[in-house]
């Protein structure tokens, strides 16, 4: 009877959950099949509210740790508003049931109460989460934010201002996000949860992996959104760099160093590899591979004490090991004691260049660069 | 999510710290592993003066900041059979970057908002305090101090909390500076007699740096320093952060702290002249409070370079005559050797790539130049802005009179124009590349002595080095690696799965000695087999 009202609230997410549940019911705990067997049987009876029982529920057995309004602390315990916009029926019985490494099993939610607090967690508090939020420097500075960005907010001023500032603009060592490449394009916020989730551990710029949940990610998600509409209200006096901050060179003279002094043309050509790249790239984003392409590809060759030579990717380096990928796109690796190699990473000559730089070349070299459409 | 799975162990106890909110969270959590908690933990501050073998304890081991070992167990003939004591997971994704304090064979460490105590014979956890808090910068923590048998632990939302180091229990919880301002701390506090010395950081706004001291029993503030004039006194700069742990000279009674970059950071228009006490390295009374003298690292700077990098206090010769020494490897890439009676100049040399300085001047500090400055096209920097080293620890190993220190080679873009403004970071700046190589910095002329590479990206752990000619730094892959002090060369390593955020340690305990590092959020604890260290203790007896 507890079904139907759950049919009629949120049809897809009971039939897909359903539906996952017979492909795969093997693997489903018996409260989980106990629900979903329920289900089954009962989604022709009648209606009865299970909102209520559910809250009691949720009172008796959640709300000590996710608060009561549903509400969370902030970085430690996640909120579970919104939690159906992010987690299936499946997922959260199966959470409560097994817990997760943040969580524990709550065994005291028996299989006759699950449906009624599902029920529960699929409506939203009466008081606003957010209203629980501490006041953020951007509600002191006028900023208005949904609750979603202003709990994201929260988070991002305790764990990500730091490197980004406080408004997501750039701060010590991380980029602007409101002129982030990867931002920009993130229209789902997917791009956004994987660099948050998964760090970056590669290369110069350098990024910790957090353990966010799915409902804190979309509040940062909701956040920098924010903070890009911010940004680009900011018109005349739109901080950071610009693209037209970056047209002080000279086009003659950077051509000239870019065939003579700094030896660019040893590498590349205007109509073979950069052909077009101005109207890839552009600003910043542009000036930042001309002076240090991040990605680019080292070759290496290993020769094994049986003299047989292996080429590839460079694929990890340190002291002590030598890795590759193969042509056939495989992994190999060798301790740097018991073979020779040598390393072809042309992108080092641009490391060559930066002590011979002046300021003038670099605003040179990109203004003759920006010519190549 | 850092800190979910210690409030999980006990729901009742989830109950209370709802109900009671945070600031009780760790007392209870506590209450549930406090049958462990082990007999004696004292440390009484004379002990501070000369640490004995087999303790570590405070943040950089004595008051010198040599962080120099006079251990000889562990050898470059025997580090290749160094092997895992133990592992201590912490289980939370913060990395450790702090130094762990080891007494009465107790390690006490840190991340943001977490304190565990672990024994240091087995890596098994005695207590762990969990203390979450909503509001300031969760960046890292570098550890706690210890003074009689309290320990000392500052929050990112600005706070000294002084808790019972048998169980975790908070004794008392004092304001140091106002988190609403901007205000946070993450340093291990540095205990002189009586005297608690805390730092703050806070360089998102415009606010002084400051320090503070605490009496170690009653909590109440018993002078404050402040690194600059209040904010908005006309034509004066704020910063000067105070973030990393000070050194301390009992024969002149003064302690010597770095303090942070001038605000706004990147915008140097609206704070004209030297921008003194930032950028600096300041020599302070404990007992009043009162400034001795300053040396200011980077006058003027526009580049985020905090001078907070360890003092370390060294007594030798320079130039052949006898000197008391302060030297400092500066994230501007400038190594400092003062006299620290008076803080003159005695030598000032670059130790990798810099070219935003026009020269030296008689004073010994660099001169920055106008055109290096950002702009609204932008500046090419070296270093870039986390410096040719940053707060991880170097060492000076006094037997062969060579600072070893973690450089990063870097280069960087520097922007800012009239739309930044004149508040918090007034600017944007963008690193291009960077390395890290281990340098052995000849003190007396400044030449490097040899250099290690450590791989690209750089490294950013800290330098331990001990008497037996060892040196103990880890790579930018997560090898923690031992070099042979003299040489550079490597003689033993071993890959951590993350990089080395921490500077090591090292103690005896029961005849062995371990070096402790930290990578991600697991503690290592490095030894011999048994069968050397029984052999090197016979070694060592016919030797005396």
């Amino acid at each position: 009877m507890r079904l139907l009202l759950k049919l009629k609230m949120f049809p897809g997410t009971a039939v897909a959950a359903a539906a996952a549940g017979l492909l795969c019911g093997c693997v489903f705990l018996i409260p989980m099949r106990a629900v979903l067997a329920a289900r089954a049987g009962q989604s022709a009876s009648a209606a009865a509210p299970a909102v209520s029982a559910g809250a009691a529920v949720y009172d008796r057995d959640c709300s000590i740790c996710h608060g009561k309004n549903r509400e969370g602390i902030p970085s430690v315990i996640p909120p579970l508003t919104g939690l159906a916009h992010h987690m299936t029926d499946n997922q959260i019985a199966q959470l409560i049931h097994d817990g997760n490494k943040t969580m524990p099993p709550v065994p005291t939610v028996t299989k006759d109460e699950l449906p009624a607090l599902l029920a529960f967690l699929h409506t939203e508090p009466a008081a606003p989460a957010a209203s629980e939020v501490p006041v953020t420097l951007d509600a002191r500075r006028g900023l208005e934010l949904s609750p979603e960005a202003a709990a994201g907010g929260a988070l991002f001023q305790q764990n990500c201002a730091f490197c980004h500032g406080r408004d997501a603009m750039g701060g010590e060592t991380g980029p602007d996000l409101t002129r982030s490449k990867l931002v920009l394009g993130d229209k789902d916020g997917s791009q956004i949860a994987k660099m948050v989730r998964q760090g970056k551990t590669d290369g110069n710029k350098k990024m910790p992996a957090f353990n966010f949940s799915a409902p804190e990610i979309a509040g940062l998600v909701a956040f920098i959104h924010a903070r890009i509409e911010a940004a680009n209200s900011m018109k005349g006096g739109r901080r950071g760099v610009d693209v037209s901050d970056l047209q002080t060179g000279n086009v003659e003279l950077g051509k000239k160093y870019f065939n003579g002094a700094g030896g660019c043309a040893k590498c590349h050509s205007p109509t073979g590899d950069l052909a077009g790249i101005a109207s890839r790239l552009e600003g910043l984003q542009l000036e930042e591979r001309m002076l240090y392409p991040e990605n680019a590809k080292s070759t290496v060759t290993v020769t094994l004490p049986s003299g047989k030579k292996i080429s590839g990717t460079l694929a990890y380096r340190d002291e002590f090991t030598i890795g590759l990928k193969d042509s056939h796109g495989v992994y190999r690796s060798w301790t740097t004691d018991s073979v020779k190699y040598t390393i072809d990473s042309p992108v080092e000559a641009h490391v060559e260049l930066f002590s011979r730089y002046t300021d003038d070349d670099i605003h040179n070299l990109m203004a003759y660069i920006q010519t190549l459409h | 999510m850092q800190s979910a799975q210690i409030i999980w162990r006990n729901r009742r106890t989830m109950k209370l710290i709802r109900n009671t909110f945070v600031l009780a969270a760790g007392l209870i959590v506590m209450g549930v592993t406090g049958p462990h908690a082990a007999a004696a933990q004292d440390l009484e501050p004379a002990q501070l003066l000369h640490p004995s073998k087999d303790s570590w304890p405070t943040y950089h081991g004595d008051y010198s900041g040599r962080r120099h070992s006079s251990l000889t167990q562990i050898r470059p003939d025997n580090v290749q059979n160094l092997g895992l004591a133990w592992a201590f997971q912490t289980n939370q994704p913060a990395d450790i970057k702090s130094s762990p304090l080891l007494v009465d064979g107790i390690l006490y460490f840190t991340v943001p908002d977490n304190i565990w105590a672990v024994d240091a014979r087995s890596g098994h956890e005695i207590w762990h305090f969990n203390h979450p808090t909503t509001e300031g910068e969760h960046i890292g923590h570098r550890g706690v101090a210890m003074y009689k048998g309290w320990l000392f632990f500052t929050t990112p939302d600005a706070h000294l909390i002084s808790l019972n180091a048998k169980d975790g229990t908070v004794r008392w919880d004092k304001t140091i500076a106002d988190v609403k301002k901007g205000y946070w701390s993450t340093m291990a506090p540095l205990v002189v007699r009586n005297h608690v010395i805390v730092g703050v950081g806070g360089d998102l706004d415009n606010l002084p740096g400051l320090l503070r001291s605490f009496d170690p029993d009653t909590g109440e503030t018993q002078w404050q320093w402040f690194a600059t004039p209040p904010a908005g006194t006309p034509h004066t700069t704020t910063g000067g952060m105070t973030w990393i742990t000070g050194t301390y000279d009992p024969e002149l009674n003064l302690i010597y702290w770095g303090t942070g970059n001038p605000t706004p950071v990147l915008n140097g228009d609206a704070r004209p002249g030297d921008n003194e006490w930032t950028c600096s390295i300041v020599a302070i009374n404990p007992d009043t409070g009162k400034l001795a003298w300053g040396f200011s690292a980077s006058p003027h700077d526009t580049h985020d370079w905090d001078a907070v990098e360890v003092p370390v206090l060294v007594d030798g010769t320079f130039h052949g005559q006898p000197k008391k020494m302060l030297m400092q490897a500066s994230r501007n890439g400038y190594f400092f050797v003062l006299d620290r009676t008076n803080g003159k100049s005695l030598l000032t040399a670059p130790y990798g790539p810099t070219n935003w300085a026009s020269g030296i001047d008689k004073q010994g500090r660099p001169i920055p130049n106008p055109d290096k400055e950002p702009k609204p096209d932008g500046r090419f920097i070296a270093p870039d802005e986390g410096g040719l080293t940053n707060y991880r620890s170097p060492s000076f190993d006094p037997r062969t009179g060579l600072f070893i220190v973690d450089s990063h080679p870097s280069y960087s873009l520097y922007f800012t124009k009239p739309a930044d403004g004149d508040y918090g970071w007034a600017g944007a700046d963008y690193g291009l590349w960077g390395k890290g190589v281990l340098v052995a910095i000849d003190y007396q002329t400044g030449k490097i002595r040899w250099s290690h590479e450590l791989g690209p990206g750089g490294s950013g752990a800290g330098v331990l080095t001990t008497d037996s000619g060892l040196t103990f730094s880890g790579d930018g892959e997560g090898n923690i690696i031992a070099f042979d002090t003299s040489n550079g060369k490597t003689l033993w390593h071993a890959g951590t799965g993350a990089g080395m955020q921490t500077s090591p340690i090292t103690y005896e305990l029961d005849g062995r000695q371990y070096v402790v590092s930290g990578s991600g959020g697991v503690l290592f604890a490095w030894v011999l087999p048994r069968s050397y260290a029984a052999h090197s203790s016979t070694t060592s007896t016919n030797a005396h």
